[in-house]
């Protein structure tokens, strides 16, 4: 087995001590009542443990099938077709439901994290977004999901692997808020329904252009590419999205890493399946800068919070959490550096 | 005037007076004539003294003293009182005259030129030369950049590029040695511009008894005149570096008036700025700034605009040569953690072609992230451990890293990094920096520019916010501006977000500048940013440990933080010499003037090479090659030189080369240009002051236009060489005359008055 491998296991077994402790739940304990956050029962923000069954399938054209321009681990990225800059895929009509024009839910205020203490070098944010249809809305939106205990899982993770002076609670920002640009790392994840405003579009441009990175997890097929496709083709209108290749730095700014995995939820995981939809296969594209910094990594069909949220769990695969680990703080150091 | 008077009363003039030697030569003996005049005055008192009447006590005191005096002055007559005067033999004595050849003898001051008043005195039938030939041979020379020997002051051109009057001197003395020289007469406007002490060749004409006699041309202040009088530049500068350079405008007639200073470079105007001018002789610092865009050897032209009547429009425009290179400097920087720094750091110089950002980062616990390297074997042990790996390195930024992660050899050589190699230091602040990084006794504090002894404990986590804004002295620093003007930067700084510190930083070090202060919720006014030079090298210290907030926070259009982290590495690096450096003594020199090159030759450690083989190649404008071996001084370790004297006007290129061992190094050219100096119209209104100096120093006399027909007789008395003594009689002097007629006619008006006659 790779020394890196080793490392996030040992970590990981050190996390879920450290957050059995903290928590009060035991480390192999099955208390945790489903996928989204159970153990979060501290925080009032908590999303709905129930979560799980009102998730949409997500279902990528023909049931099964893998949509055939996409490139995937039998189609070599360059041989990708490309309709236009930008564009990922050859372009395929969104369900009208999605199309119509919407109304972005503002994130709740209280979902603010409290202030941070400002004397860090990293802060591990998580982007609140608007979205929009009803999945989430109790909890407070997709924004949410995983929240608290993934964010601060890899926090305590990313501690002990690494040097970087880290603060080690949730943190979170609204992307609208003038506040996001103190913080150049942020997390973004189940953007299938995201559906941001004006001043959201506006802020985060500016944060990218800057020089903030945005790293973006767990969605899911194709209903759920496009309206994140479509919100980014408002913040950054002029820079493609890419497939990312094994060989760029990112996947080596820390770990090497020369596979892209398919990270189940945990209730995938324990059923031993890791698509959360039929024909969906991990990949991971990027959004570069005039110099070729990326500015935007994207996860797609793939769970790295869920990874980093259960990695405490005997039955959450090792080699699932390991690699989400790894990828995890390979955009930091990537981002902190470039 | 006072002079006629003098000499109408003394019979000569003051300086008769001044250099002969009083005596008395009475036929009957002073010995006999004393007792007489002692006895006619006790006489004369004794007389006073039994008369009797109505005069008082008061009277006869006031009566015998005004005849007391009467005597005396018929008695210092009988005693026939001569000066003695040292005088020259006619035709026995040389007297050489020395003219100034230089341009500036054709400013016109009132309405000829100073030169015409050389073609009236000393022309063909002026009555000063024929006094002076009646008693001297005389000998003519005209002196600008060298000193020639002339047969006629017709031959005078007024085309000289320099003026240099110590040389002149000298050559003058030399040449004369051998003859009776009685004295150097020297028609000058004294203007002289060669920068060399005069003090050894004053003392050398003192020790040869030499007397020089100095004739001022011209007026010591210009009715209307505006000068760019100094002019302040580096001589080298990466290309797009941001220059702030000092200028002195001096002006008269013209105060209170705005003008506007230009800088061009090759006719395309790259900076300007406005300044009031002052009172008339008060000069005036203006700062300019502009950026050098273009790389080569760059002439920068400085120039005021031609003023209504100005009297000299050469003096308002100075040129500077500047380096521009186009070269990739390479700095090292050590990060002991992933910090937001580093890549808002590389993303501010990604895009400076000049800059070579190394980063060495400590990613974990002995794992580093290498970037920017040249190749997979740069830095793979981490840190140097030799002083020649590291030493490659132009300039070191040390990021929040702990002392102990250091050996104490490492630290050492980082501080002979900058002492011996010249190299740049940037200490970064953070939480494992300074005193909090334990680097209080370090080899590395000892260099820092602030004293991190006094801070606090290292246990001691500290924070604080801080409002940054440039002192005086970085207001005015180039690696500070922010904007075009000193003005315009001054508000960009005010517009800039609050960063952190995690370091309470000690006192500044003597010698040390801050050029950035913070103001806090705990610290008031603690620097941030402070430099010193150490050595060679540049030590630069900074507090603050998030600048990338001015990145991050301002609206995207700034350019704040990538203008001021370019500028901070280009001036880390800016004077980190190479191996082999060439130093020229000017930027400019004149066909013909010798050029002396200095070459310093070291080792990859930078240890000084004396034993290398060391050659310069001389490109002239025309594409001649000359090659040209440079020798050990001896006095300094590594210090080669030669001397080459170019005959071409333009752009000449030096590029030495350097063989020791098996190793052969090249240095980066250098350039001089040569052409016609314009440092003739450059302070040169008269000198009268060091002119007076040299004539008072070596016992001769300051003479105008207007007093300058005194100087034959003045040399004759004063002259040195062969001479006899002259007696003159003093006891005919009007003088005594009428002291002897007053003293009378007042002791009978006193008498008069008292009713005693």
């Amino acid at each position: 087995m790779r020394r890196p491998l080793m490392t996030v296991a040992v970590a990981s077994a050190a996390v879920t001590l450290v957050f059995a402790i903290r928590s009060g739940t035991s480390a192999g304990g099955s208390e945790y009542a489903g996928e989204r956050g159970s153990a979060t029962v501290a925080f009032p923000y908590a999303t709905s443990p129930n979560a799980l069954s009102a998730r949409p399938s997500g279902t990528p054209g023909p049931i099964g099938q893998r949509p055939a321009a996409r490139p995937g681990p039998e189609t070599s990225a360059p041989a990708m077709p490309r309709a236009r800059p930008g564009t990922v895929r050859p372009r395929l009509a969104p369900p009208a439901a999605l199309r119509a024009p919407i109304t972005p839910l503002a994130p709740p205020q209280q979902y603010y994290a409290p202030a941070p203490d400002g004397n860090h070098a990293f802060y591990f944010t998580r982007g609140i977004y608007s979205s929009y249809s009803g999945w989430g809305r109790r909890g407070g939106g997709s924004w949410s999901v995983d929240w608290p205990k993934s964010d601060r899982q890899f926090n305590i993770v990313l501690r002990r692997l690494t040097n970087i002076d880290s603060f080690l609670e949730p943190h979170a920002v609204a992307l609208d808020d003038p506040a996001l640009l103190r913080y150049p790392y942020v997390y973004i994840l189940e953007v299938g329904r995201i559906a941001l405003s004006p001043g959201e579009i506006s802020n985060l441009r500016d944060f990218l252009l800057k020089g903030g990175f945005l790293f973006v997890d767990d969605f899911w097929g194709n209903n759920e590419w496009y309206p994140f496709e479509d919100a980014m083709r408002q913040v950054l209108p002029e820079y493609p999205i890419e497939p990312l290749p094994l060989e760029h730095e990112y996947f080596h700014a820390f770990y090497s890493v020369d596979e892209v995995l398919q990270v189940p939820n945990v209730g995938n995981a324990r059923r031993g399946i890791t698509s959360e939809c039929p024909g969906c296969y991990p990949e991971v594209y990027g959004i570069f800068d005039d110099e070729r910094r990326l500015m935007v990594v994207i996860n797609w069909n793939t769970d790295l919070g869920d990874a980093w949220e259960w990695a405490e769990q005997p039955d959450y695969p090792v080699r699932y959490s390991t690699y989400a680990f790894e990828v995890g703080v390979n955009a930091i150091i990537y981002a902190m550096s470039h | 005037m006072f002079q006629t008077i003098f000499e109408f009363l003394f019979k000569y003039r003051p300086l008769v007076f001044t250099e002969g030697r009083l005596t008395f030569q009475s036929p009957i003996g002073i010995a006999l004539l004393i007792p007489v005049v002692v006895l006619v005055v006790a006489l004369a008192m004794w007389t006073y003294r039994s008369v009797a009447g109505k005069a008082t006590d008061r009277d006869r005191v006031v009566l015998a003293t005004l005849r007391a005096c009467a005597l005396a002055i018929i008695a210092f007559a009988l005693l026939r009182p001569v000066l003695l005067v040292s005088s020259v033999v006619p035709q026995q004595n040389y007297v050489a005259v020395v003219f100034d050849d230089s341009r500036s003898m054709r400013i016109i001051d009132d309405d000829e030129a100073r030169s015409a008043f050389v073609a009236q005195a000393f022309g063909p039938g002026s009555a000063l030369v024929a006094q002076l030939e009646d008693r001297f041979q005389l000998r003519y020379f005209g002196f600008s950049a060298s000193t020639e020997r002339l047969n006629d002051p017709g031959m005078l051109s007024f085309a000289g590029s320099n003026t240099r009057i110590a040389p002149a001197l000298d050559r003058v003395r030399e040449d004369l040695a051998a003859l009776p020289l009685s004295g150097i007469v020297v028609v000058t406007d004294g203007a002289d511009n060669s920068a060399l002490g005069m003090t050894e060749s004053l003392l050398a004409l003192q020790a040869a008894q030499v007397p020089v006699y100095t004739v001022g041309l011209g007026h010591e202040h210009y009715a209307k005149d505006v000068e760019l009088s100094r002019v302040s530049t580096p001589r080298t500068v990466l290309k797009g570096a941001s220059l702030v350079v000092d200028l002195l405008v001096s002006q008269s007639g013209y105060t209170g008036k705005t003008v506007r200073v230009v800088v061009e470079d090759d006719g395309r105007i790259v900076g300007s700025e406005e300044v009031t001018l002052p009172p008339d002789g008060e000069p005036v610092p203006v700062r300019v700034h502009f950026t050098a865009e273009e790389a080569g050897a760059r002439r920068f032209r400085f120039r005021v605009p031609a003023q209504a009547d100005e009297m000299v429009l050469e003096n308002n425009e100075q040129e500077a040569l500047i380096d521009v290179r186009d070269d990739r400097r390479k700095i090292l920087f050590y990060e002991g953690e992933p910090r937001w720094e580093v890549g808002f750091m590389r993303r501010a110089v990604d895009a400076d072609p000049n800059i070579q950002l190394v980063v060495l980062q400590r990613t974990a616990e002995n794992k580093y992230m290498r970037l920017s390297v040249d190749d997979s074997t740069e830095l793979f042990q981490g840190f140097p451990r030799t002083r020649e790996e590291l030493f490659t390195y132009d300039a070191i930024v040390l990021g929040t890293v702990e002392a102990s992660a250091f050996t104490h050899e490492q630290m050492r050589m980082i501080a002979d990094f900058v002492g011996d190699r010249g190299g740049g230091l940037l200490t970064f602040g953070g939480r494992r920096s300074y005193a909090e990084g334990g680097w209080t006794g370090t080899p590395v504090a000892e260099i820092m520019p602030i004293d991190i002894e006094s801070s606090s404990p290292i246990d001691t986590l500290f924070f604080d916010s801080l409002v940054v804004r440039p002192t005086r002295a970085g207001q005015t620093h180039p690696a500070m501006q922010l904007a075009g003007s000193e003005a315009a930067s001054r508000t960009q700084w005010e517009s800039l977000p609050r960063i952190s510190t995690a370091n309470r930083l000690g006192p500044l070090k003597p010698g040390a500048t801050a050029l950035l202060t913070g103001r806090g919720d705990i610290l008031d006014e603690h620097p941030v940013l402070a430099f010193q030079r150490f050595g060679s090298g540049l030590s630069i210290a900074l507090a603050a440990q998030d600048t990338w907030l001015w990145q991050m926070i301002p609206p995207l259009e700034d350019m704040s933080h990538e203008t001021f982290w370019r500028q901070m590495l280009r001036w880390l690096v800016n004077d980190s010499p190479d191996q082999v450096t060439v130093a020229l003594p000017a930027d400019r020199s004149s066909p013909g003037e010798a050029v002396r090159i200095i070459a310093n030759v070291s080792d990859e450690a930078f240890v000084r090479v004396n034993s290398s083989m060391v050659t310069a190649k001389i490109t002239s404008p025309t594409g001649q090659v000359s090659e040209l071996p440079l020798d050990w001084t001896i006095e300094q370790d590594g210090e080669y030189r030669s001397v080459f004297t170019p005959q071409e006007t333009g752009l000449h290129r030096i590029d030495v080369e350097a063989v020791y061992g098996d190793r052969t190094v090249a240095s980066d050219p250098a350039y001089i240009d040569i052409a016609e100096s314009r440092s003739e119209y450059f302070g040169s209104q008269l000198n009268a002051t060091l002119l007076q100096r040299i004539s008072r120093e070596t016992g001769g006399r300051h003479y105008t236009p207007s007093t300058v027909s005194s100087l034959p007789e003045d040399l004759s008395i004063t002259g040195r060489g062969s001479t006899v003594i002259e007696e003159k009689d003093l006891w005919d002097m009007p003088i005594l005359l009428l002291l002897l007629l007053s003293m009378m006619a007042a002791e009978w008006l006193y008498r008069r008055r008292k009713g005693l006659a």
